[in-house]
């Protein structure tokens, strides 16, 4: 479609606009907050409520897991393999916890099946690894956060 | 048939048979406890109460026969509120520990709470607790758990024939126990675990290793006497877990022994061989399977050998073999064997007032009919012998045979200066037809896959067929 534009007066002054963009960008550069920040030194603030770097609670000492199996039930990734077995101090707990983090999608069905408050989403989020990792027991147990 | 009504339905009935039963056909659910099909009828638990009109009170289903136009209601307010108050008063004492139980996923106080029960508790009082003795190598007690449905006395008392169990103390003390602790005796003590509703009595050999939900289950049939159980193989990514029984009421009706039950486990074996193996200077080594087979021939040909078949075999491999044997080891006698002292369908009788026969194979009665001879001694001067066996039939005594071969399921110790093994598959992981002894004609699936390098019978002598004897014996 052929498409016929006005070239009238106002039409020739469009540096009018041309000047009001310009003045909105300045604007924001020198007066408005910055959205980045400088990573390492500085932090953001994240929600309680995120989800990061998984860990077992432990109460003095002894896990909360019970190997009651619902966390692997319930993940949708199928990352988390747990072997039972039974010790002294102990009727039930997770010989084994494994979780394969590749796989782990961090939707947090496991934090909210699980009936013994053992398996948590922490707030730490720098995860990056350079080779294929699966979190075991022994680094699961650190306890790295206080949800 | 004479009819009744339940919930509004009108359902035929045979005479004599209680509330519970008659619901359960026109698809009504009565929540039961202490009520077990097979055992005697106490009434105690009060969970399967039932409205039933003309009767002043609210009845329980199982201690109820039904009669002729018997008009009974199972969802009316009266039966819904008695539900919920049995549930309240088993949960006042049972503690909140599914997480750790073993039979949370299949347990019928856990369904029937979550169905009829209320989700709030009202009790704030301590719940009881017991010291559990040690029951013996089969049943793990918790006594914590126990609703006192005296399922398990019972069983002992009726079925296993044999008073162990007994209910010591009274009332919110009542205890489950074995007569002065001492571990069980029965063979059939699985059992206990089966009819138990809750989980005070688990199987020590299940114990912590699958949640009830994961496992996948497979009708078969027990291979481990003649009478052929009808049971359960559960399983998960190819690892079998257990066994439980299946209903059959005209062979085992709701039981099984323990060696039946527990038999399944030398299919995950670590021992089992699941290479084909040659012997080489005294030592078995794993091979190629045209090398093992090669080896298998030259050890029998030519020397005065014999074949035995084991009766754990099914049908359709005893019948490959009747027509392999006469052609490809042409005039070597065969035998079958399966239980020392047990030749022949004739010696085949009960080893228990229960279910157990002598016969440890499943097998016998149809490999006898498809016409193979009973082995009672090896023949004087045989130097070679070639065993076809599936994993239950034992091994006879062949010492003085220098020249052995084997094919099928054998542990590495049982074989260790055989010449040849080449590895089959066990029941659970193959089709096939069994006889018990009243000549009853079973089928069982395939449940497992057989490890990755053994062979079906029929492709081993399939290869056997077309592979050359070699020159070289060891």
């Amino acid at each position: 479609m052929l498409v016929t534009r006005k070239t009238g007066f106002l039409q020739k002054g469009y540096m009018i606009e041309v000047f009001k963009g310009l003045f909105i960008t300045m604007k924001h550069f020198f007066f408005s907050k910055k959205v980045t920040i400088q990573f390492p030194e500085e932090r953001r603030e994240y929600s309680n409520r995120f989800r990061g770097l998984h860990y077992i609670k432990a109460v003095n000492g002894v896990e909360n897991c019970t190997a009651c199996m619902l966390c692997p039930t319930v993940c949708p990734a199928e990352c988390i393999h747990i072997v039972a077995g039974e010790r002294d101090d102990k009727e039930k707990y997770p010989v084994k916890f494994e979780i394969d983090v590749l796989r782990c999608c961090f939707c947090g069905m496991c934090e909210e099946a699980c009936p013994k408050d053992a398996i948590k989403l922490s707030n730490i989020y720098e995860m990056s690894i350079r080779e294929r990792r699966v979190y075991d027991k022994d680094f699961l147990v650190e306890q790295r956060g206080s949800k | 048939m004479p009819k009744c009504i339940i919930d509004g339905k009108e359902v035929e009935f045979i005479p004599g048979e209680n509330v519970v039963e008659a619901a359960k056909r026109a698809g009504v659910e009565v929540p039961v406890f202490c009520y077990h099909p097979g055992l005697t009828v106490v009434a105690q638990c009060r969970m399967c109460a039932v409205e039933i009109e003309k009767m002043p009170k609210i009845q329980t289903g199982c201690s109820t026969k039904v009669t002729e136009g018997m008009v009974i209601k199972t969802q009316t307010e009266n039966v819904k509120k008695a539900r919920s108050s049995v549930m309240e008063f088993l949960l006042v004492n049972h503690p909140l520990d599914c997480p750790i139980c073993d039979k949370s996923g299949e347990c019928d106080l856990q369904d029937n709470s979550f169905k009829f029960g209320s989700p709030y508790m009202r009790s704030t009082e301590e719940r009881r607790a017991y010291v559990d003795l040690d029951m013996g190598p089969v049943i793990q007690k918790n006594m914590n758990r126990c609703i006192h449905c005296t399922r398990c006395i019972r069983f002992g008392d009726e079925i296993a024939g044999i008073h162990e169990m007994v209910a010591l103390k009274r009332g919110n003390n009542t205890e489950i126990s074995t007569i002065d602790g001492k571990p069980l005796e029965t063979d059939y003590a699985g059992c206990y675990a089966d009819v138990c509703p809750t989980g005070s009595l688990t199987l020590k050999d299940f114990r912590f290793n699958k949640r009830a939900w994961f496992l996948k289950k497979t009708a078969t049939i027990c291979e481990g006497c003649s009478r052929g159980c009808n049971m359960e193989l559960h399983h998960e990514n190819n690892v079998a877990h257990r066994c439980i029984p299946r209903v059959n009421m005209d062979i085992n009706k709701y039981w099984m022994c323990d060696e039946g039950r527990f038999n399944y486990q030398y299919i995950k074996d670590e021992l089992r061989i699941s290479q084909p193996r040659v012997l080489n200077g005294g030592e078995q080594q794993s091979a190629e399977w045209a090398i093992a087979i090669s080896r298998a021939r030259a050890a029998l040909a030519g020397k005065k050998a014999v074949v035995l078949v084991g009766t754990d075999l099914t049908n359709e491999e005893g019948k490959i073999l009747l027509e392999f044997l006469p052609k490809y080891l042409k005039g070597t006698p065969v035998f079958h064997f399966g239980t020392p002292g047990v030749t022949a369908v004739a010696d085949d009788a009960p080893a228990d007032r229960i279910l157990k026969r002598k016969s440890k194979t499943a097998n016998l009665h149809g490999i006898e009919k498809l016409g193979f001879k009973g082995l009672s001694v090896i023949p004087s001067g045989t130097e070679a012998v070639l065993v076809i066996r599936a994993g239950r039939a034992q091994i006879p005594d062949l010492t003085g045979v220098k020249n052995r071969v084997g094919i099928g399921v054998f542990d590495q110790s049982q074989t260790e200066d055989w010449l040849v093994v080449l590895p089959g598959q066990a029941f659970a992981e193959k089709n096939g037809t069994i006889v018990n002894y009243e000549g009853k004609e079973q089928k069982y699936k395939k449940a497992l896959n057989p490890p990755e390098n053994s062979k079906p019978l029929s492709e081993t002598l399939m290869l056997w067929m077309n592979s050359q004897i070699s020159g070289g014996v060891s």
